[in-house]
């Protein structure tokens, strides 16, 4: 890079290109994946073959899909701890209504989806319409629909499907997986629809301080509304991808989903207060817990061990949140303060 | 000087770079009821707050004797122990607990077990309730009570800390007529009982029917003294709270006033916090194109609810709103703005600018939707305009992609300004649109809004400096008990004659 601009010297380019990308709000992310890259690898050096990358990648193309989601509920300051739910009940009835009611791949696949979007609709209309909390509201749905799971299948994983089905997911495009180029597809989509859209400032501007967004003319209630039941499309895409790398719809699937999403949304960079974070920085973080959840077992660490690794994730990503929060906070009265102190000096 | 229950001797108050309290004196003697009177930011506020310990002793200079002994307050709890009780304009109850739980909140008496003994919180609490002469059942909820109500009970709680001294913060606001009457009676009680009471009060009738002496602060400084045998005489206790100020300049105002743009006809707003309660009863106004309309009133006259409603922003109970002779029903801001309304918080944190956002972000959040290009926001003509803005107003800021919430007050409120203006706005509301901003801005938000009605905008300006409103206002609306008390034009308005219609004297 110095070598095509001669004129600036090379240091100086460096630092100027370390400010901006410091600055950048996905500059922790990407730290905290080169360093954790280089730890696991240190540990175990199987970890970047090619193979582990491609299977890394795979797995983070479903967790991505979903934090594309999550990260727009998280930053309009909304929660949603159904997805995991909606996940199960969509690829159970895609499923179904391909094995069970003889529908084509396709039909069943939208069926699945409008599923997702009714469900997100539903949390969507309890958020908006009542005063219950989001966290409430989901929790609530979270129990509810997968009780509906159980019901529909009496427990039972639905099995076998057709190859026409499970042919859709190891589908391969010059040699990436398929999954994979869709939800970067869908990454980058939700990044743009999020950054230059009046649907994303609004977002934006809900989160950060809902009664001011309502007095300059924002819809809250049909924006809060279309966050989740695009939530809802996302995951149930998510499950019926699932479905058909599988070759089942497990009753059990998408278990504790919400938690591997919302700790990728959070140390992607999402603020869980609302207001701030890109979806860049989210999909990145959703590269980053496949690739621990991939570490652990490429370093052999027991199963066991994941989900108290998972929490520990949790509530460090919560905290750095917090901490970036009350330094923009802090930055701001210091620099009030300053201001005052120069006006009165001036007076 | 010798048997005066409370002496402040010249306390001196400094925040940073202000000073709120500049050497004050004064004496609260036994079996007196004082008052204090004064306009916003006067002082009285930041005094009680001394007495009552919010600001802790070495926070100020001077000193407090109370009953001659010099006293020095850590915290809240020791001027409660000294025998102060404060009781502050907004209601501090627990709502959802009892009244006899809300008066002996913290000093609950316990069985040998050590369990609250609940028998004696009632007894205690009907005692309490008895001194006011009040029959309220102390198992009620709080909640479920009127407001005057609860403000009997947080009196209860008071009382029952046994204080020497009451202090009563806008202690009406919530009441109706009757209820603020029978309250003075139960004031002129507890003296006569020998608790001295500082009252305060914007309210000049009420000071002057309740009050043994009335101390005017202005400006951070004791003014006057004026004693009720003595006579009171309203135009001077209102020409010591106005004085004379150094006025920020105002341009001259040159109005060509139009058609009419906006009827309101019978507006009845509730109240915001006061369950049960209207703060607007039934108004009614006009405003013209390219006019200066002046919301006028006390703090707690309804101005800012009036303009919430007006714009959708809070319900209103019943009305009639007209846009340009149509009438027109707004029940969300949304539709406001696409009238042409647009409306400057009087809150700029709570409802005025979005912090996590940058200047630019803030600046284009209402005329966004002009800006799409197809789907997506055009970058470009964003940038544009933002930058038009940001020389335009003379926003001081390193950046437009500086966060906002770097800016100071006057920066940060000509962002918001600059975000009803590149929207087509043809009525704009202004509420307090200069507080907490220096004169320098003032001045430009002045000249800013001359501009405005010079290309036919009409503004209401609601604001609580009169000298403000006397200087930019073609016309102005005095609002007081929930209804128009009076309505000037330019040249009829002084300072006196508002402060005379909005106190209802």
């Amino acid at each position: 890079m110095a070598s095509t601009q001669p004129r600036c010297e090379k240091k100086n380019l460096f630092k100027v290109f370390f400010d901006w990308f410091l600055r950048r709000p996905e500059s922790g992310i990407i730290l905290i994946l080169l360093i954790f890259v280089t730890i696991a690898t240190c540990v175990n050096p199987t970890f970047l073959s090619p193979r582990n990358v491609v299977n890394i990648l795979r797995a983070s193309g479903f967790t991505m899909i979903s934090v594309v989601g999550m990260s727009m509920i998280l930053v309009i300051g909304g929660l949603d701890l159904s997805i995991g739910s909606i996940f199960a009940l969509s690829s159970i009835v895609t499923c179904i209504s391909i094995t069970q009611w003889g529908l084509p791949v396709p039909v069943g696949i939208v069926i699945g989806l409008a599923v997702g979007a009714v469900c997100g609709l539903l949390n969507g209309f309890l958020v908006v319409k009542t005063a219950i909390p989001p966290m409430i509201v989901t929790l609530g749905m979270q129990y509810a629909l997968r009780g509906t799971v159980s019901v529909i299948t009496k427990g039972v994983p639905i099995y076998p499907l057709p190859e026409s089905f499970t042919a859709l997911e190891p589908a391969k495009l010059a040699g990436i997986p398929l999954i994979v180029i869709i939800a970067v597809l869908i990454a980058v989509v939700g990044h743009i629809a999020l950054s230059r859209t009046y649907f994303g400032r609004s977002v934006y501007a809900i989160g950060g301080n809902q009664e001011a967004a309502r007095i300059s003319g924002v819809n809250i209630n049909r924006t809060k509304l279309l966050v989740y039941v695009l939530m809802g499309i996302l995951v149930s895409f998510a499950g019926i991808m699932t479905a058909s790398r599988l070759g089942s719809a497990e009753p059990s699937t998408g278990t504790g989903l919400e938690m591997k999403v919302i700790c990728g949304a959070i140390i992607g960079g999402i603020s869980i207060s609302g207001g701030m974070g890109t979806m860049l920085g989210a999909a990145l973080g959703a590269v980053f817990m496949e690739a621990l959840t991939n570490s652990l077992t490429v370093m052999r660490i027991s199963v066991y061990w994941q989900n108290v690794v998972f929490g520990v994730v949790m509530i460090l990503s919560v905290l750095l949140d917090q901490y970036k929060r009350a330094l923009i906070r802090r930055q701001s009265i210091r620099n009030t303060e300053l201001k005052r102190s120069a006006a009165s000096a001036g007076n | 000087m010798s048997n005066a229950i409370l002496t402040v001797q010249n306390v001196i108050k400094r925040f940073s770079g202000t000073v709120a309290l500049k050497g004050v004196d004064m004496e609260l003697y036994p079996n007196e009821i004082l008052a204090l009177a004064g306009e916003n930011g006067a002082g009285k506020s930041t005094l009680m707050k001394i007495l009552s310990g919010i600001y802790p002793h070495g926070d100020y200079e001077g000193r407090l004797l109370l009953g001659g002994e010099p006293c020095r307050f850590q915290g809240p709890a020791d001027s409660e122990d000294a025998g102060i009780a404060m009781i502050y304009q907004e209601l501090n109850l627990e709502l959802d607990l009892t009244v006899a739980e809300n008066i002996l909140l913290g000093r609950y008496p316990r069985t040998k077990l050590g369990l609250i003994d609940w028998k004696r919180v009632h007894t205690e609490a009907r005692t309490a309730l008895d001194m006011l002469g009040v029959d309220i059942d102390t198992r009620l909820t709080v909640r479920n009570l009127s407001p005057s109500l609860q403000q009997l009970v947080s009196i209860a709680r008071a009382l029952y800390r046994k204080p020497r001294i009451l202090i009563l913060d806008e202690p009406t606001s919530v009441l109706t007529e009757k209820e603020a009457g029978s309250l003075m009676d139960i004031l002129r009680g507890l003296r006569d009982k020998g608790i001295s009471c500082i009252y305060i009060s914007h309210k000049l009738d009420e000071i002057f029917a309740l009050c043994d002496r009335t101390v005017v602060f202005r400006d951070g400084e004791k003014i006057s003294e004026h004693k009720k045998s003595d006579g009171y005489d309203s135009a001077r206790v209102i020409e010591d709270m106005i004085g004379r100020r150094l006025d920020a300049m105002y341009p001259v105002r040159k109005a060509s006033i139009g058609q009419e743009v906006l009827r309101v006809e019978h507006f009845r707003v509730a109240h915001p916090f006061a369950y049960g309660k209207t703060i607007i009863d039934d108004v009614s106004f006009s405003l013209h194109r390219g006019e200066i309309l002046g919301l006028s009133g006390l703090v707690g006259a309804g101005r800012s609810e009036l303009c919430s409603a007006i714009f959708g922003a809070m319900p209103k109970l019943c009305g009639k709103l007209y846009l340009g002779g149509k009438e027109v029903n707004i029940t969300e801001p949304s539709q406001a703005i696409k009238l042409g309304l647009g409306f400057l918080s009087e809150d700029r944190k709570k409802n005025g600018f979005i912090w996590s956002m940058s200047i630019r972000e803030n600046m284009t959040l209402v005329a966004l939707r002009d800006m799409m290009k197809g789907l997506f926001v055009d970058q470009k003509k964003e940038l544009q305009l933002a930058e038009e803005f940001f020389g335009k107003l003379r926003v001081k800021a390193p950046s437009l992609d500086t966060q906002i919430t770097n800016l100071s007050g006057g920066n940060q409120q000509k962002v918001i300004l600059a975000k009803w203006l590149m929207s087509e706005t043809k009525i704009l509301m202004l509420d307090e649109p200069t507080r907490g901003i220096d004169v320098g801005t003032k001045s430009e938000i002045y000249s800013l809004m001359q501009e405005l009605t010079d290309m036919g905008i009409s503004i209401i300006m609601i604001s609580s400096e009169m000298p403000e409103l006397l200087a930019m206002c073609d016309r102005l609306v005095v609002l007081g008990k929930g209804i128009v008390q009076r309505e000037m034009v330019r040249g009829e308005a002084d300072e006196v004659s508002l402060m005379r219609a909005a106190s209802c004297t």
